[in-house]
């Protein structure tokens, strides 16, 4: 009777244990991949609201003391970019950025620089190193920085002529590829993802 | 059943807590409080594990300003929130939302907590049950009277054996089939509790009672076993092997699991944080952009080598950089080191390779830019492409004392002479001839006989007024043939960098055996009669004149 008994008891058991292991591997290995796969990822980089939303008008005061806002340039196709002269990334495109500038500014589209969290000195020294000659101003108060959530310098933006952005792109930017998406953007074509590239946080 | 209430009051006690919680926010007159109320709750965009409130940086100090404005102008917290959320997306919310998909963030955990408590709950009520179908386990009988009574029942005596033992024996085996009657008659409803009870407790007595004789009453040796006496054991062996078996897996898979979680863990947690290597670096994120993570090991080495060639001990600093890269074969700093180093010992060839390997994983890193540069400039003399590396360096460095360094070697650097296609050149050899020193080697008409033809001359160059060591520029000709022309620039200066300018002593020696560096008989010397001669000056001649 006792023999009976307790025999396939215990190979149930151990039936049981390996499927009991199985369902405790099969919890834990997904939350594990999931954990790893999060310390790999930098939370900043998930994609900005901002695309494919109306751009935020912002007035600036140029450094050449005109001042500029965003309302007026409607129906032409606008690059914006953040930089500070204390950023390399932002010195290593700054060429780039006056070679793209020269490229396209016969036709209907119009660059933007904004210095961030710079002095004004500094700054234009910057310009004048890189023979800036796009319109340039500074964000004196940090304001027009947050409202495009800027976080990593330096950092594009591309306006389409409807005023909606159509695509982001944090760190240095090739000339190329300012030509390419400005072009894309005067025709309102919005990019699925941002670009990214060597860039400096924020201080 | 009390297992099933405690089972239904659990479930209740979690679902309060799954309840959504709800967001009090006290009424807080202050707008100091409540815009540091809001900051604490936003994520600051530059050292991602503060909160606003508590960075210090300057972006976190705008952020705390715009939070101010906009309650100041009548915004509710909520419509704050939103603003930077609108920005910045979700992940500049400490707290997640508790809508939407981040919902899931805060039910998972109590889900996960009725779960188990759920599992637990159905795992106890089956061990529970398991045991009270077990025949054999009657409550208040010892264990030892019970083990006892289970043991002796397979040991049966022979029918024969008429010894007082084997009679105790009978009487045991006798009271654990009436126990086992007992149980059976409750099992099957046909006895109340409370007369299964009492009839257990007087037969339990019994068995204690006959325990205590039989104890007393020495065994007899060597009976004979009956069949059951075998099968039972058999079955005990069984199964207790393979529950020893079970217990052997399950160690084993806990073991293998704890080893795996703790390693996954550890890899995880060095691979992705890294340390600041400022205040406004955070400490997760891409492997491609956290610093060199590096073994303990190899960042001491590395601390090691940099010391060591501050204090010039190059040996020491070698032996610590190779470590560094035997273990990181890539690692760029390691490699820039080694250049400089390399640079030092005058072999241009070799450190810039080691630049090269550096930039191949850095390609920005500005102190192997630099070296390249300077072994492109110096030793090479390969303007165009020196020009372009420093340039390229200028772009980078943001203003400050090293950028002017680099802005200063690279006005240095004439624009026209190099090998590069670039630049064409309108008057490299004026330049050129400027930082040369030429003249006519001649040998004294009564040394013309010690002359050796296979001897090898030395033009030596020192700093005039400096202090001994070695020579500033070497020129060495071999089997020089007299009288000679000789010209001294820049390209022979020993120690890279040091430049070919000034006043300068200028002697040579005709060395039988070649090696400057030993002085022999036979070695024949002379000097510039009007030495120091200045850079830049033709017509140095000189005359061998003197025996050694």
């Amino acid at each position: 009777m006792e023999a009976q008994n307790t025999e396939p008891s215990t190979a149930t058991e151990n039936g049981g244990s390996i499927r009991r292991l199985i369902i405790t591997l099969l919890i834990i290995g997904p939350v594990l991949a999931l954990l790893a796969y999060g310390f790999t990822r930098d939370a900043r980089y998930i994609t900005s609201p901002l695309m494919a939303k109306p751009a935020v008008p912002f007035t600036i005061t140029l450094f050449d003391g005109k001042k500029l806002s965003l309302d007026d340039l409607k129906g032409k196709t606008v690059f914006l970019n953040f930089w500070a002269s204390w950023c390399p990334p932002c010195r290593a495109e700054a060429r780039d950025l006056e070679a793209a500038w020269q490229k396209v500014k016969d036709q209907n589209m119009v660059f933007i620089g904004v210095a961030l969290q710079d002095t004004d000195e500094a700054s234009r020294e910057f310009l004048k190193e890189f023979d800036v000659t796009y319109p340039n101003g500074k964000d004196e108060s940090g304001k027009i920085a947050v409202e495009y959530g800027t976080w990593g310098i330096p950092e594009s933006f591309f306006i389409d002529p409807q005023g909606r952005i159509t695509y982001k792109h944090v760190g240095g930017i090739r000339a190329s590829v300012v030509v390419a998406k400005i072009n894309e953007a005067a025709k309102g074509i919005v990019s699925a993802q941002e670009g990214k590239g060597d860039y400096q946080p924020v201080r | 059943m009390p297992l099933r209430r405690a089972f239904l009051s659990a479930l209740l006690f979690s679902l309060f807590f799954l309840l959504p919680l709800r967001q009090t926010l006290a009424a807080t007159p202050d707008l100091e409080d409540r815009t540091r109320e809001i900051a604490a709750e936003l994520r600051c965009v530059v050292c991602q594990n503060l909160s606003v409130a508590d960075s210090p940086s300057e972006m976190a100090q705008q952020m705390r300003a715009i939070v101010r404005e906009q309650l100041a102008a009548g915004k509710s917290p909520q419509e704050v929130r939103d603003f930077f959320v609108s920005k910045y997306g979700e992940w500049v919310l400490l707290k997640p939302k508790t809508s939407g998909v981040s919902a899931i963030l805060w039910w998972l955990p109590y889900i996960a907590l009725a779960l188990g408590v759920t599992i637990a709950l159905f795992v106890l009520r089956k061990w529970a049950r398991k045991r009270a179908a077990q025949p054999h386990a009657p409550q208040p009988l010892t264990e030892q009277t019970r083990s006892e009574i289970l043991r002796e029942e397979i040991a049966l005596p022979d029918i024969e054996d008429t010894s007082a033992r084997a009679q105790l024996l009978r009487e045991r085996s006798r009271l654990r089939a009436e126990l086992q009657e007992l149980e059976f008659d409750h099992s099957a409803g046909k006895l109340s509790d409370s007369d299964y009870a009492a009839l257990r407790q007087e037969v339990e007595a019994k068995a204690a009672a006959l325990m205590a004789q039989l104890e007393a009453t020495p065994s007899e040796p060597d009976r004979k076993a009956t069949p059951a006496k075998k099968a039972a054991p058999a079955v005990d062996t069984t199964s207790t092997e393979s529950r020893a078996r079970l217990k052997r897996w399950q160690l084993i898979t806990g073991g293998a699991f704890l080893t795996l979680f703790g390693l996954a863990l550890g890899v995880l947690l060095t691979q992705s944080i890294k340390p600041r290597t400022s205040e406004n670096d955070s400490m997760t994120g891409d492997f491609m952009t956290g610093t060199s993570s590096g073994s303990a090991d190899a960042r001491a080495a590395m601390a090691e080598g940099k010391a060591a060639f501050g204090k010039q001990d190059y040996p020491k600093a070698i032996a610590a950089f190779k470590k560094v890269l035997a273990s990181e074969p890539n690692q760029p700093e390691a490699h820039t080191y080694m250049g400089f180093i390399l640079i030092q010992a005058g072999h241009g060839d070799g450190a810039l390779l080691a630049f090269e390997k550096a930039l191949a994983t850095a390609p920005n890193f500005p102190i192997a830019l630099w070296g390249k540069g300077m072994v492109l400039y110096q030793d090479k003399k390969d303007y165009a492409s020196a020009r372009d590396i420093f340039e390229k360096l200028l772009n980078i460095m943001p203003p400050g004392e090293e950028r002017n360094e680099v802005a200063k070697v690279l006005a240095e650097i004439p624009t026209a002479g190099g090998a590069g296609p670039k630049t064409a050149a309108p008057a490299p050899a004026a330049k050129a001839s400027g930082q040369t020193i030429s003249g006519k080697i001649t040998v004294d008409a009564k040394l013309k006989d010690k002359l050796d033809p296979q001897a090898a001359l030395f033009i030596i160059a020192r700093p005039a007024g400096g202090p001994g060591g070695p020579p500033l520029a070497v020129k060495k000709i071999d089997k020089p043939a007299f009288p000679l022309d000789y010209a001294l620039g820049a390209e022979n200066v020993m120690m890279q960098g040091m430049p070919f300018t000034g006043k300068i002593n200028v002697t040579v020696r005709l060395d039988k055996d070649g090696n400057p560096t030993t002085r022999g008989p036979g070695d024949l010397t002379g000097e510039y009669k009007k030495n120091p001669a200045e850079v830049g000056s033709k017509g140095v001649d000189i005359v061998i004149d003197q025996a050694m």
